[in-house]
Order: structure tokens, then sequence, then C-alpha cells
């Protein structure tokens, strides 16, 4: 219960800010996106699989909305939303069905591999994604609305923070179920899940295609928050700040990623103003410090304060 | 925890509120102009330039008072944290009232990105490097004003050059960066020569990825191909890098070579004599007729950081002065006074301005007109300094208003190259 | 198929160049189990240690051809100055941990590395060609060639050939390969594992460091450098097998042609090559060319 407090405190801190600092609501925003996406990858690290490519399906969703808005007409914000879950969904599938027999690294340098082919299809193709200069998104209608474009930001961070919390409790319930209880096991000991008579294989592919989903919406948001997208969305160096993010937030628990993703957009946002030419030295120190003292990331810490407050 | 976020919060912005707002008529303290370039990254022997340029620039217009008497503060914001890193920049330096005129951006990419928001944000935005001609290509920006070249004024000049210098080349080899501007620069430079010279071919074309170090499987296909003409638009640490291995590997001597952003490592890499270089546009301080202000800033230039400024500098220093002609001229219209942003954004519309190195117009689509300086290395070291230069109208090799441009290109003709200036006309 | 010599030439050449980045870091996974992003990092310090210390000699107007032994020097200044240092620091800590752990660790010390080169060395390329203006030039099939491409590519060799003598007839080799065999008897057998594993991480920043400073007359340092350099790493490790020596000399040959060959029939492939030739490899072989599966405990 506590810990539901400590979360609905640190939502409303973030609701509240962006009002009192008008231009944060774009970082924030963005926040959201990344989070959405880190949640994905933290499902699969969960289960010991680090992907170092999930920034393809986090692009396949942005692409989405932008082919939808640029090529295809529809400018419409929640069937641009459903398409690019349904989009980034049926990649994890396809993806998925073979990526779920590889484990360790060879899992990681697989999804690489693929998120750079994805990369420079997205640089290659140019009629359809518009080549290096990319896509722009214009504003969608919300539910048959023309809405300003500052109403539509706040419609972005407001709704995207209920989302947040939807899927949150989505993804809660699901890793409380024996679908989502099986993915440690899968770390700690493979053999034994399959002497279970669990299929592994089935497990991982439901976490897969989830945490496409996830860094589709992840992707599709941040298209519209930003309003253009380049094939940068898919290089390698965006998947490895997803990773960066879920594991500076920590994987214990679903509020994790959006923290992490909070801590590193607010860090980048200040260290861009006071110290751009340190600003990898910062990231990279803060990360070496969570890992080294807290494993379980930022997350842990609330884990920390819930677990004094309901065991004293 | 929220009590006390929402204290800090009102506390931190209650500040800015205490300051005077600025009545139009009012002159402000400062202006505020929000500069995007690359600082870091293999983009930054570009965009470092640029940077130390607009230093150079804004520290001699504060020394002589200003701009209207108001100094200019700027902003710097680094292009390399990638497009919604920019955009973010972009958005803060927007609202929290800090900054006035945005003078953004070098990549295309982030011009493309920037521009609507600029819009948006109704922030009046002066480009100072990216040249795609799809900028205004198939949108409005009202915000958006670009008093430099576009790709197609800029290959096209080459393919001039190329036809007037060695007319029976026909044998073309490409080898541009692998993204947009270096597919545009090709596409435009291969419509232009076939449209000079019918038994033109491309004979390979090669993109080889941005921060490449190693291109010599590359220089053994085009040697491979036995090439007239080598066309390359890479530019920053990639050139200098193609430049060396080439010129080791004697692919200057074999074929003609054009290095389109050359000038920019004229005082880096030993090019032998002969290679065809230029500078995207007339930002050559060097030029036969350059005016005493460009080789005074040159030489406080090279005071100050120890080389002369390259084309990407130039360019940034004629972009911030048609900022501060802007500025002026919306102040003579109205008497005198601070101008307000709708008299800054009209006085931008249609301006004419004298730079460093020559003229601008822009337009009334608020693309720029601007010469093209075109000539060939001489193989001497120091002080750069080209031969055989030639300074093609901008008027002339820029597609009108509307014109689709690629379309624009393949209706020239053989004769539309033999009318223009010849090569040497400006030495 | 005029093209075939050039294409054999320039074929070897790219192979020796990506193998020098590839086969340090296969030995420290071969030995540590860690995957290390700051490879990369290291590739590019040694880079612009070699130029540096190349540029003051040269310009001090030392001969041409001591700029051979100063790409060496500098490799081994490198590895010096760091391996020892960031193994204990760092590095040992992530011994045992979950991947994802090793590879953030690893990840953020690239992460700093990279602003510190900044700091340090600036956004300018830096040249120092001396020991590739020395050597001159040869004519192979109608196309100039480097004779320093020539030398790299039998470097590279001689690298292959001078590991596998390390490995199975020095001694420190023989306690690398108990040690890669199982740690644990090794370490009841009176090895000390630690300085094994500090002696195998700091041969990897030398051979990192060495690949840097080889590619650097011919290539220049940049900025980018470090990241590039890792990707390609990685991609060509995994197809070896992760952790074969043989395997990333042989899978640095295939991506070595695969490029080639792109460059010369499909450009537009470049850039993907050696990730197509990884997906293939790993949808036929799922532990790459030499890898072989780990056994699965309960």
């Amino acid at each position: 219960m506590l810990h539901f407090i400590i979360i609905l405190a640190l939502a409303a801190a973030f609701a509240a800010i962006p009002a009192f600092f008008p231009w944060l609501a774009f970082v924030f925003t963005l926040v959201l996106a990344k989070g959405f996406a880190a949640l994905g990858v933290a499902i699969l690290l969960r289960a010991g699989l680090i992907s170092i490519g999930h920034a393809l399906f986090y692009a396949v969703g942005a692409y989405t909305v932008g082919f939808l808005s640029s090529r295809a007409g529809v400018n419409l914000l929640i069937p641009q939303l459903v398409a690019a879950a349904v989009v980034s969904g049926l990649f994890g599938l396809v993806i998925g069905l073979f990526m779920v027999r590889y484990r360790g690294i060879f899992f990681a340098m697989l999804n690489l591999a693929v998120s750079m082919v994805g990369y420079t299809l997205l640089s290659k193709l140019y009629t359809l994604t518009g080549g290096t200069d990319g896509l722009s998104i214009a504003t969608p209608r919300v539910l048959g609305m023309t809405v300003g474009r500052e109403a539509f930001e706040a419609i972005l961070l407001y709704g995207g923070l209920g989302l947040a919390f939807v899927v949150g409790i989505v993804v809660h319930r699901y890793l409380k179920s024996p679908m989502g209880e099986a993915l440690p096991a899968v770390e700690s000991n493979e053999i034994r899940l399959e002497y279970l008579g669990i299929a592994v294989p089935r497990v991982l592919l439901f976490a897969y295609v989830g945490s496409a989903v996830l860094a589709g919406i992840g992707g599709a948001i941040h298209a519209l928050i930003v309003g253009h997208i380049t094939p940068d969305l898919a290089y390698w160096t965006t998947s490895g700040q997803l990773v960066l993010v879920a594991v500076l937030g920590g994987i214990g628990g679903v509020a994790g990623p959006f923290i992490g993703a909070t801590f590193l957009e607010s860090v980048r946002a200040a260290a861009v103003i006071y110290a751009p030419d340190a600003w990898n030295i910062i990231i990279g120190a803060g990360l070496l410090v969570v890992i080294f003292f807290l494993p379980r990331g930022l997350h842990g810490l609330i884990e920390r304060i819930t677990r004094k407050g309901e065991r004293p | 925890m929220k009590a006390i976020v929402a204290a800090l919060s009102l506390a931190m912005t209650a500040a800015p509120m205490l300051a005077p707002a600025a009545l139009a008529q009012d002159k402000p303290e400062q202006l505020g102009m929000g500069i995007f370039t690359f600082a870091s990254g293999p983009a930054a022997a570009y965009g470092m330039p640029g940077r130390n340029a607009a230093e150079l620039m804004i520290e001699q217009i504060n020394a002589d008072g200003g701009i209207g008497g108001v100094p200019v503060a700027p902003t710097y914001v680094d292009e390399a944290q990638g497009g919604e890193g920019v955009v973010s920049e972009f958005r803060r330096l927007a609202g929290d009232g800090s900054t006035d005129i945005m003078v953004a951006a070098l990549s295309s990419g982030n011009c493309m990105a920037l521009a609507p928001i600029a819009d948006q944000l109704e922030m009046p935005m002066v480009t100072w490097n990216c040249d795609t001609h799809q900028l205004f290509l198939n949108a409005e920006h009202p915000y958006v004003f670009r008093p430099n070249s576009s790709t197609v004024p800029e290959f096209v000049a080459y393919a001039a050059y190329a036809a007037q210098k060695a007319p029976d080349a026909t044998r073309i080899a490409i080898i541009n960066p692998d993204y947009a501007f270096g597919h545009d620069a090709a596409a435009i430079f291969t419509a232009a020569m076939k449209a000079f010279n019918p038994n033109a071919e491309v004979v390979v074309e090669l993109f080889p990825k941005l921060g490449t170090q190693s291109f010599n499987t590359e220089i053994s296909r085009i040697a491979a191909a036995r090439p007239d003409i080598i066309f390359s638009n890479m530019w920053g640490g990639d050139l200098e890098s193609f430049a060396r291995q080439a010129s080791a590997r004697g692919l200057f001597r074999s074929s003609q070579v054009i290095l389109a952003l050359g000038e920019s490592i004229l005082q880096r890499v030993e090019l032998p004599e002969g290679v065809i270089v230029g500078v995207l546009g007339d930002s050559f301080w060097n030029a036969p007729d350059a005016k005493q202000e460009a080789l005074d800033f040159a030489a406080a230039y090279n005071e100050k950081f120890g080389d002369y400024p390259v084309f990407p500098g130039m360019k940034m220093a004629n972009t911030i002065l048609v900022v501060k002609t802007a500025y002026e001229a919306a102040m003579e219209a109205n008497g005198g006074t601070w101008p307000t942003k709708d008299e800054v954004l009209a006085a931008l519309d249609g301006i004419t301005a004298e730079t460093l190195t020559g003229t601008v117009t822009v337009r009334e689509d608020h693309d720029g007109i601007v010469d093209q300086i075109v000539g060939m290395t001489t193989g001497g070291t120091g002080t750069p300094e080209l031969a055989e230069m030639v300074r093609y109208p901008g008027a002339a090799i820029t597609p009108p208003v509307g014109a689709d441009p690629i379309e624009w290109v393949s209706t020239l003709t053989p004769e539309f190259a033999a009318e223009l200036p010849a090569p040497g006309s400006l030495n | 198929m005029d093209f075939l010599l050039p294409m054999l030439v320039d074929g070897l050449a790219a192979s020796a160049l990506i193998f020098f980045i590839a086969v340090g870091l296969t030995l420290v996974f071969s030995v540590l189990r860690v995957l290390n992003v700051a490879h990369g990092s290291f590739y590019a310090v040694g880079a612009y240690v070699a130029v540096t210390i190349g540029g003051v000699v040269m310009s001090a107007g030392a001969p041409q051809w001591l700029s051979f032994p100063i790409l060496f020097l500098s490799a081994a200044l490198t590895a010096a100055l760091l391996g020892p240092v960031i193994e204990r620091t760092f590095i040992r800590f992530t011994y045992g941990k979950p991947e994802a752990v090793q590879i953030l660790v690893t990840f953020a010390l690239f992460l700093i590395f990279e602003d510190l080169q900044k700091l340090v060395f600036g956004v300018q390329a830096y040249y120092q060609d001396a020991a590739v203006n020395v050597l001159g030039i040869s004519d192979i099939g109608g196309i100039i060639y480097l004779n320093y491409q020539l030398l790299l590519i039998a470097l590279a060799a001689a690298v292959v050939v001078a590991l596998r003598v390390m490995l199975h007839h020095t001694r420190l080799g023989k306690m690398i390969v108990a040690v890669v065999a199982d740690p644990e008897v090794s370490a009841t057998l009176g090895i000390d594992t630690r300085r094994v594993y500090m002696a195998a991480f700091t041969i990897g920043v030398f051979l990192a460091a060495l690949g840097g400073a080889l590619a650097s007359p011919n290539s220049g340092v940049a900025p980018g450098l470090g990241a590039e350099a890792i990707v390609l790493g990685f991609a060509v490790a995994a197809i070896g097998g992760l952790g074969q020596i043989e395997g990333a000399a042989l899978a640095a040959v295939i991506v070595g042609i695969a490029r080639v060959l792109a460059i010369y029939y499909v450009p537009q492939l470049e850039p993907v090559a050696p990730y197509l030739v990884m997906l293939a490899v790993l949808l036929v072989r799922p532990y790459g060319l030499f890898g072989a599966a780990t056994q699965r405990k309960i």
C-alpha cells in the first residue's frame, strides 16, 4: 500500500512540475516515451535477456505514426497509437519467433544486428521513410476534434501519464502471473522450468512481443511530441540508452523504468545547460554508482522505504 | 513532497517574472541569440569553425556597441545531442524568454525538425548552414529564413565548372556521404552533368557512411572504374581521410577530382594542384574581390584561433551579419525604436544584405540567393588560396520560386553552362 | 571478373583492420567472460596516443622509420597505463555477474572515455602518416596500393601466430588456457587467477590499442572512432564464436570480403554487410563459427 502511495506521490509531482516550467512539459513527455520503451526492455531483463536492439521497435512505432501522418493521411491520435502498438507487436512476433532460441550475449548481438539492418532500411527506403531527413508529423485530431498544438501537448503529457498508469497496472498483473513469474526462472534455471512442464519459448515470445508493443507505444509518443523523426531512433545508441534507463530505474517494479527515464532526461536537460562537455561522464559515473551501490536501481530506494514501513 | 516541489518551482519561476517585461519601444538589456552547431562528435570538425566564427563576430558586434545599441548574448547548443535534444533545447530557449532569435542549424535533418517548431512557437529562426532544397519545397515556414544557398545552385555550380573546364569528360565517379545531403548532391550533380553533356555517364556511385575512417576499398573501386571525373561532397574528418588516402594512392593524378567542400580542409591537407574545390556559396574570405572586412575578419580569426576561417565559419559570420542588418533595417523603418518581433520578421522577408563575402537576398519563399564561388587548388601551402576562380551569379543558377528543383536542373542546356562566367574570370 | 585481384587485396586489407579490432575483444571474453564495450575506447585511445607521440617525435626531426616502433610503443604504453588499473577498479567486480551488468559497467566506462577523449584531444581529426609515406606504394593489377596496407595484412597474420605461440608455449599462456578451461580447478592448482585475469585484460587492452595505433597512419583519428570500432568488433567476435582467436580471424576475413564485395557490386548493402553475415551465420550456427553450446547446468 505504502508503495502505491509513494508511486502516486511521484506521479503527482511529475504532473505538477510542468505546470510551473512549461518547457519541461516536452521533456516530461519524452520521459514517458522512453519510460514505456524501457519498461519493455526491463521485462526482458527480468529473464536475463539484454536487448541492444529495442530501439528498432521504438522506431517502428514512431515510423508507423509518421507514415500514417505524412503518407497515408490518417491524422487521428487514437488510431495512430493503436496502429503503432499493433505494427510493432507484429514486428516483435516475427523477430521474436527466432530470437527466443538465443540466450545471453548472442541474444544481445542478434537484436543489435536486426536493429542495425532496420536502421539502414529506414535510411535507405527514401520514398517510404524520407531517408535521413526523416518524416514530419502533423498535429493529429483527438477524438474527432481539431486541437491546437498547446492543447495537444497537454493531452499527450497527461493522457500519456494516464496510459502509463493503466499499462503499468496491466504489466504488474502480468509480472505476477505464472507467465510473468516464469521470467526470472528462465534466468536462474531454465532446465528446471522445462521439467516443470513450462514451455520456455512461449513464455519468452509472449514477453518479447509485449516488450515490442511497449517500445512501439513509446516510439509513437516520441514521434507525436517531437513532430519529426529520423532513422537515428533505431541506432544502437538509442537501444543502449533504453537499457541504461531500465537499469538506472531498476527492473524490480513497473515504476522503475519511468523513474530511470525521469532521472536520465532531467540530468541530460541540466547537463546540456551546465556541463555540455561532460554529460557522458556524468551519465557514465551515475550508471556506475547505481550498478555498484544500488543494484536494484532507483526503484530499489522505494523498495527499501516500503520494506521498512511494512515490516517494522 | 508535492508541496516542497511546488514551493521550489514557484521560487524558481518567480525570479524571471520579476524582471521588467520588455515593451516594444524599450531597448532590452540584451538580444538573446540561440546558436545551434555541432560542438562534439565527428561533425564538430565542421561545426566548431562555425561556433568560433560566431564567437568572434558577436564579440566584434558587441565591441562596436551591439545591434542598435543592444549587446548580443549568445547561447550555444550542441547539435550532436540528436534530434529530440536539439528540439528540446530550442523549446527551452524559446520558452524561458531568454532568446529572441535562433541561428539554427548546421544539419539539414535538424533544420527540418526545428522549422515547424519555430513556426509553432513563433520564434524567428535564421538558418546558417543547412542547405537541403527540401526545406521550403513543400512547406511554408513563416518564421524561418535561409540567407544562404541550397543544394541545387551549389551542385549545379560544380557541374557547370566541370563542363567548362573539362568538356570532354564523360565518365563520372561519385563518392558522397550516405545521407540526404550526399544523395541529393549526387542526383543534382548527375542531372546537371547530363544536361550539360548528354554523353556523360555515372560509372560508379558510392555512399560510404558518415564517420568512415578508411576509404581504401572505395578508392580501389573508383580507380578500377577509370573515371574522368571524381565528384565528392564529403566533409569534416571523412573528407580529410578520403583526400589523404586518395592522394597517397594516386587518384588525383589519374582523374579530375571535385571536392565540393574542399576549401574547408585546405589548411589541413596538402591537396595537389588542380583539384576543383569550392565553398557552397560565396563564403571564401580570400577571393580576389574580397572586401577589406573579410580580410580583417580572417586576420582577427587567425589571431584568436590560430588558423584562418574555413567557409562554414564565414557562413556563420555572414548569417549573423544578416540578422544584424535585419534588426537595423527594422529600427530604421519604425523610426529608431527597438523593433517588435513582427517588425524583425518583416525586415527579414525580402532582405538584401551585404555580407563579408558578397550580397545575399532572401526571396519571398524565404530562400536565399547567393553567388557560388568555385576554383582550383594551387598546390601551395600556408594561407588558403585558390586559382582559376569564378563567381557564378546566384540568381542565374538558382531555380525560380515554386519550381521543382530537380526538374529545373534537367531543363538546363550546354549553352546555359557556356553562357555562365568562365573559370578564371574572377582572378 | 577483371576486379578479382583488386577485390582480393582490398578484402584482405579490410580484414586485417577488422581483425585488429576484434581480436582483443575475443581474448578478453574468452578469459574473463566479460563482453567489454570499453574495448572501443581503448582502440581510440591507442590511436590518439600513437598520433600524439608520433607527432612529437616526427616534428623533433627524428628519422621516418622510427614511426613504426612508435606505433607498438604507444599500444604498450596505453595497455600498461590503463589495463591493470581498469581491471582492478571496475572489471573485477563484474566477474560472474549477469551479462547485463557487465555490458553496462563497460558501457559506462565507454561513455566516460568518450568525453575524456574530447576534453583531452578536442574534436579535430589528427593525422600522423609518416609510417605510410616511408613505405611507398605498389601497383597491383593497375591499381595503386599502399605498401602499408600490405604490411598490415602480414602483421595481422603474425598476431594470430604470436597469440597461438603465446597461449600454448609460454608459462603465462598455459596459465591463461588453464583458467579458461576451469578457473576453480586452476586456483586449487596454485594458479593466481587474479593475476591471470589482470594479465589477460591488459593484453586485450594492448591488442585494442595496437589496432587503433596501426589504423591511425592511414585513417587518422577523430571523435566517434571508438563507437564505430566496438559495434564492428562485436559483430565479428560473435560471428567467430566469442572467445575463439581463430574464429575471430576467420570472421574478420569473411566480413572483410563481404564488405568489399558489397562495395564493388551492391554499394547500398555495405553498411549492413557485417550484420547480414552475422544473421546468416548465427541462423545456421547459433553459437558462431567456432563456438560450442555452453553446458546447461541444473
